[in-house]
């Protein structure tokens, strides 16, 4: 063994010596978080996210331009990390080559896929930097990024790619009675520019080309625990180990037992979060897509999704390097680095982790941090307080009596769970109204349009009239899990007693929490939204519409629920319903749409609580909606119509909001 | 036989509206169960210039008490000379349920060892007891009570017995205060009158109200204007008004705010929240100007108009204007 | 300071009342009891004299049955140090009889301040506060909106009806709290786990003879049914005849 292949050896072994200090560095500051629920069960669903997500890059492509530029850096790296470890272990073991290892033709196919793929690369990481320098890009932009990061690591995997033609060619030229054009074309391009070369000046260049790559290689592998790029080693374990697209469901918050002794509730500081939440911290990339999403920062809101995982990344290393850890609880990462005025504009839309193409949960560890704002200290919005008290009280966010609950159903002869039970009846379907559906004046509307349908349709349903009381979502939403425990356990015996199986709600709050969060307290429904409900009534034939196949053809837009939407994957059910009531009618979607909706503003509590900065996020969403020209406007959820009927009308538009419930109880034959 | 008492209640030495109702109340009663009606009155040396108006109204002796001490309200002097002068030969006592007298009269019921009934709106003596109604529960609830000691302490809800002339002798008695009223260790150091001769709400036989139908502060000078047409208004405010800070707290009417039972109240850009009806439901005749036809407010009010009340006000102003010039 | 606040368990008020089977109390099912809402004002209003001062201790005491226990637990989540149940499990009425049992039980306690809301919401007589004072022999300000202290002195302002008065009293003292002094505090969870474990005593009520009783609870009259005159400025001389002719106010 030469000397030079001695020396790589130990710089060699002394890099992976490095790197592993650092990664057993890491992962102590990740054991710093609290325990978390198994992320080792249901494998199958893991790795298809692992598969979908980490692999084929499924998020990353929503975004039509920098999509492919990343895909084709990835896909790169993976592909070109084989030819460095055959490039590595050469540098310690003279000579060493994978080739006597494979076929000829598996080889060929190899080293042409690095040539290939490194030139992609260059062309890739050339246009990444091109548009960090020259085109200004929104989202990679923010004070809380540290931008010259991506621009070194942009330069540094170039060099990489660059050095790597550079021996390549060297050697091509320096010995050109073993080149092998074939096996690598574009190297072999290279090597021609500079066929010039004296053998003996190639084999230095070539020597040179050939250390740099090393160097290069091993410093970047040992800078990437200190820098954003630390992402290369955390993202795909992460998406292993999220459950944001599953397993299990959705939007579901974290359950809390709340009868030991706690010392925090919920999360003041880095130690009370999950690892999870930790780990989520380290594959942040800072690209911004979250933030970019958000409809509280895209209206001028402080809050940033990612300046909370780069907070959550800052304040873990802060806390961890400090060697007196007393000093330290100066500055937790509640009010020390994230403020309460970002952690009440969230509105739990969900938009910020649907995006995030390394599957963080931002939204997670903001409700954790106002789990303890309100759990720990009762400090909240003013104007919250009452709705709290109405809660505790009298079992709905607003002032409105109790016992006039069921009072929208007078004259329609809808029984009550109670009396049906009394009769020794049993209903298919329990209607569940909600607090909006029972009080609010616009709601009531679509709640007596659905009975209308059901009944029309034939349905048995019952409801529960006076008995029913507020599932607890915008008190669990804004952080008081006391109260919304109390509220859903109150529930829950009540659905227990009369022995409830199926629910169904227009209301996709009470359709999320009953159906996906009440089963951490024990209550386990099949829960169904209405729109899918009245779907499926339509499919069947059962609902005695009109179909006006003639008459003024009216183009309706669809705002999608969040809670419908994104948790819970309903798009197409309010749409097709849209379709089967009115054949005759052009449907066009909103430029935010779907899984990219837009959210009306009203959810993570904030129909509880004033918006004094920015735009009005209704207002935002409403400008959206008009922009169409659409006639009309389509909902499938209580919340979402107040604030779109009250954004419509600030913008003294003539457009009417529907809940889908009413266009097809519109058409119910008389 | 045993007498009737009543409490003459003054502010800047003039003589309230609530002294009046105490008076007629304790004539009524003296009318049915016989006795004199014995009408106190405390204040600065001057104060007996009032005598006259009480026994107007029915007091066949007036008690006068005149020092410098009771320049302002002295709680615990009047308390201690009225305990003094009830423990015997009494069989009933009427104050009112205003700010003072809901000061005052527990403070003599407690002396004399007896239980008084308070914000009274009817009232029946029986035999040795008098049966009385209270509203409690915000409004909500009217409750019943019987009240068997002696003297019966009776405090009237300011509005509930509406002031009657019966002329009656009216004889002047000056009597000491009992001990020093000097010496009292509660010492009122101010009384402020509300700004200008503002009619109070408590004493206004009409009340122009405002919410938040009204959009902005400076259009409460809509509601003033209407007051000032009628010439017997007071100008009141609901909760959301008072908490931003367009009215001063005292002119809220509501659950935590005054309780009030004008002949006319006009509910102006008020929605009618269940807090702010329970301060005037019990409003003789009640009008509502608002622009949603389904405010609760309109389930209350014997007429409502439903539009624009910025549009309405002004209209409505000229029109009471006219009517009032006309009668 | 040592402060004493007296509280009452009173049902929600944002609700219907129906009157209960014995036609003396409202039907209890379906409601939900909280602390008065005056009492509240001056729980928190001592709450903060305490915090201010840095020192101090505040006691709050209840009459009735066990079920003010949960009442007391809650003054105790917003910060009170302990509490005192006055055991009566039968309702009494007269406010009399009342402040004789509190009076009994304060005179004990060596307290600098005794607060009270300045009425219980539910029944409204606003006397039992004043007459506890009467039999402790202590002055009172009552129904105050503002308070201060000042050389052993308490300086308080009390609303009047469009007016106020600027009102003081030597220490040690009774004040009845009405509203804007304080709005009271949310308890956190904290608050309300610490409060489990906060003394509570139970002592027998010493209640006194009662003068005064509660024969009937009824709801009020309804209202006839009004109706709307018009819509918009067209409708105000229709208005203007109604109440001129009909209702006679003009």
């Amino acid at each position: 063994m030469s000397d030079g292949h001695v020396l790589f050896t130990i710089i060699f072994v002394c890099a992976l010596g490095f790197f592993a200090a650092n990664i057993q560095r890491l992962i102590g500051e990740l054991q710093l978080g609290h325990t978390d629920d198994s992320r080792w069960n249901d494998l199958p669903t893991r790795f298809g996210n692992f598969l979908r997500i980490g692999i084929f890059q499924e998020k990353i492509f929503r975004d039509s331009i920098a999509g492919p530029m990343h895909a084709a850096i990835f896909w790169g790296f993976g592909i070109l990390t084989l030819g460095t470890i055959e490039f590595l272990i050469g540098g310690v073991i003279p000579g060493f080559s994978f080739q006597p290892f494979f076929l000829a033709p598996v080889y060929a196919f190899f080293a042409l896929n690095q040539d290939v793929w490194a030139a992609l690369v260059i062309a890739a990481v050339g246009m990444a930097l091109f548009r960090r320098l020259t085109k200004r890009v929104k989202r990679l932009q923010g004070a809380e990024t540290h931008p010259n990061d991506p621009l070194l690591i942009l330069s540094w995997i170039a060099s990489l790619m660059i050095t790597m033609f550079a021996y390549e060619a060297f050697e091509m030229v320096a010995h050109p009675d073993t080149m092998t054009p074939m096996l690598r074309p574009i190297s072999f391009g290279v090597a021609m520019a500079f066929s010039w070369m004296s053998p003996s000046a190639a084999t230095v260049a070539h020597d040179l080309a050939w250390w740099a790559h090393g160097l290069l290689v091993l410093g970047f592998l040992n800078y990437l625990p200190y820098s954003k790029h630390l992402h290369v080693v955390a993202s795909l374990p992460n998406v292993f180990l999220s459950n944001t697209s599953g397993p299990g469901q959705k939007g579901v918050m974290k359950p809390m037992d709340l009868e030991g002794d706690l010392e925090v509730f919920g999360a003041k500081d880095v130690t009370d979060l999950s690892w999870k939440s930790l780990l989520d911290g380290f594959a942040c990339t800072e690209c911004g897509r979250c933030t970019s999403v958000c409809p509280a920062h895209t209206t001028g809101k402080l809050l940033s999704p990612r300046k909370i995982m780069i907070n959550v990344r800052e304040r873990l290393e802060s806390y961890a390097h400090a060697a007196d850890k007393s000093t330290v609880a100066d500055r937790t990462l509640l009010d020390g680095y994230i403020t309460e005025e970002e952690l009440w504009s969230c509105t739990s839309c969900g938009a910020c982790v649907q995006e995030c193409p390394v599957s963080i949960d931002q939204l997670s560890v903001i409700m954790e941090l106002r789990r303890n704002l309100v759990l720990g200290e009762s400090r909240f919005p003013a104007e919250v307080m009452p709705a709290f008290e109405s809660m505790e009280q009298r079992g709905s966010p607003w002032a409105f009596d109790p016992g006039d609950r069921g009072k929208w159903a007078e004259g329609m002869n809808i029984p009550t769970m109670a009396e049906m039970t009394e009769r020794g009846e049993r209903p298919e379907v329990l209607y569940w109204v909600g607090c909006m559906g029972s009080f609010d004046d616009r709601a009531k509307k679509t709640t007596v349009a659905f009975a209308q349908i059901m009944q029309a349709s034939g349905v048995k349903f019952a409801i529960l009239g006076q008995e029913e009381k507020c599932n607890g979502d915008p008190a669990r939403r804004m952080g008081n899990e006391y109260l919304y425990q109390m509220l859903a356990k109150d529930n829950i015996e009540t659905l227990d007693k009369y022995g409830v199986r199926t629910i169904v709600t227009a209301c996709p709050h009470c359709f999320h929490q009953i159906g996906n969060e009440f089963p951490q307290l024990g209550g386990n429904y099949d829960v169904v939204h209405h729109s899918t409900f009245i779907e499926s009534l339509l499919e069947q034939g059962r609902v005695p519409i009109v179909q006006e196949l003639h008459g003024p053809v009216r183009t309706f837009t669809y705002h999608d629920s969040c809670y419908l939407g994104r948790y819970n994957d309903v798009y197409d059910a309010p749409r097709e319903t849209l379709r089967r009531a009115l054949p005759v009618m052009n449907l066009v979607e909103m430029p935010r749409s779907k899984d990219k909706g837009l959210c009306c503003g009203a959810g993570g509590g904030r129909m509880f609580m004033e918006e004094t900065v920015g735009k009005r996020i209704n207002v935002e969403r409403a400008e959206e909606a008009l922009a169409t020209g659409a006639d009309a406007i389509a909902v499938a959820c209580p919340f979402c119509m107040t604030m779109m009927a009250d954004s419509v009308k600030s913008r003294n538009a003539n457009v009417e909001v529907y809940d889908i419930a009413e266009v097809v109880a519109g058409q119910l034959r008389a | 036989m045993s007498n009737i008492f009543a409490f003459a209640e003054t502010r800047g030495g003039e003589l309230r509206r609530a002294a009046l109702e105490a008076v007629t109340a304790a004539r009524q009663t003296a009318d049915q169960v016989g006795g004199e009606v014995r009408v106190l009155i405390a204040g600065a040396p001057g104060i007996a210039v009032h005598a006259a108006k009480l026994a107007a109204h029915g007091a066949d002796m007036v008690l006068v008490v005149e020092h410098e001490a009771f320049t302002h309200y002295n709680p615990e002097a009047l308390a201690a000379t009225l305990a003094a002068g009830l423990a015997s030969n009494y069989r009933a006592a009427f104050f009112s349920a205003s700010a003072q007298g809901k000061d005052l009269a527990p403070r003599v019921a407690a002396k004399l060892k007896v239980a008084l009934a308070s914000d009274v709106t009817e009232f029946a003596f029986s035999g040795d007891a008098v049966v009385a109604k209270h509203p409690g529960y915000t409004g909500k609830i009217v409750q019943t009570l019987t009240l068997k000691a002696t003297p019966a302490i009776i405090s009237l809800r300011p509005g509930a017995v509406l002031p009657k002339e019966s002329p009656k002798a009216g004889t002047v008695q000056n009597i000491p205060s009992a001990g020093d009223p000097a010496a009292s260790r509660v010492v009122v150091t101010d009384t402020v009158v509300g700004g200008g001769a503002k009619l109070d709400l408590g004493e206004a036989p009409v009340i122009i109200s405002g919410g938040r139908g009204l959009k902005e502060a400076a259009n409460f000078a809509l509601v003033e204007d209407l007051a000032a047409a009628f010439g017997n208004a007071a100008v009141g405010a609901t909760r959301a008004v008072t908490d931003e800070g367009w009215r001063p707290h005292s002119d809220q009417i509501g659950q935590t705010g005054r309780l009030v039972s004008p002949d006319l109240y006009v509910a102006c850009g008020i929605s009618g929240a269940i807090q702010h009806l329970a301060g005037m439901r019990t409003s003789k005749t009640i009008v509502a100007i608002n622009k949603d036809k389904e405010a609760p407010i309109f389930k209350i009010a014997d007429y409502g108009i439903v539009g624009d009340v910025l549009e309405i006000l002004p209209v409505l102003t000229a029109a009471v204007k006219t009517a009032k010039q006309g009668a | 300071m040592k402060i004493a606040v007296c509280i009452k368990r009173v049902p929600d008020m944002d609700v219907r009342f129906k009157i209960g089977a014995n036609g003396t109390s409202v039907d209890e099912a379906g409601l939900k009891f909280d602390i008065s809402d005056f009492d509240g004002y001056a729980v928190e209003a001592a709450l903060q004299i305490k915090e201010k001062a840095n020192a101090g201790e505040v006691v709050v005491i209840s009459l009735g049955a066990d079920n003010v226990q949960e009442t007391l637990r809650k003054a105790m989540s917003m910060g009170a140090d302990r509490a005192v149940q006055l055991k009566h499990d039968a309702p009494v009425f007269d406010s009399f009889a009342i402040a004789t049992a509190l009076a009994a039980e304060i005179s004990t306690g060596g307290y600098d301040l005794v607060m009270f809301g300045r009425m219980s919401i539910d029944t409204a007589n606003q006397a039992t506060g004043t007459m506890v004072a009467e039999l402790l022999g202590l002055p009172i300000l009552t129904a105050i909106s503002k308070l201060d202290f000042d050389g052993g002195k308490a300086k308080a302002r009390r609303e009047l009806e469009g007016s106020y008065e600027l009102i003081e009293c030597p220490l040690p003292a009774v004040v009845t709290i009405d509203e804007g002094i304080a709005r009271p505090r949310y308890p956190s969870l904290k608050g309300i786990m610490a409060a489990k474990k906060k003394p509570l005593e139970t002592k027998p009520a010493q209640v006194g003879e009662q003068s005064y009783t509660l024969d009937k609870m009824e709801l009020p009259a309804e209202r006839a049914a009004g109706r709307i005159v018009g819509e918009g400025k067209d409708a105000v001389p229709e208005l203007v005849r109604l109440l001129k002719e009909e209702a006679k106010v003009l």
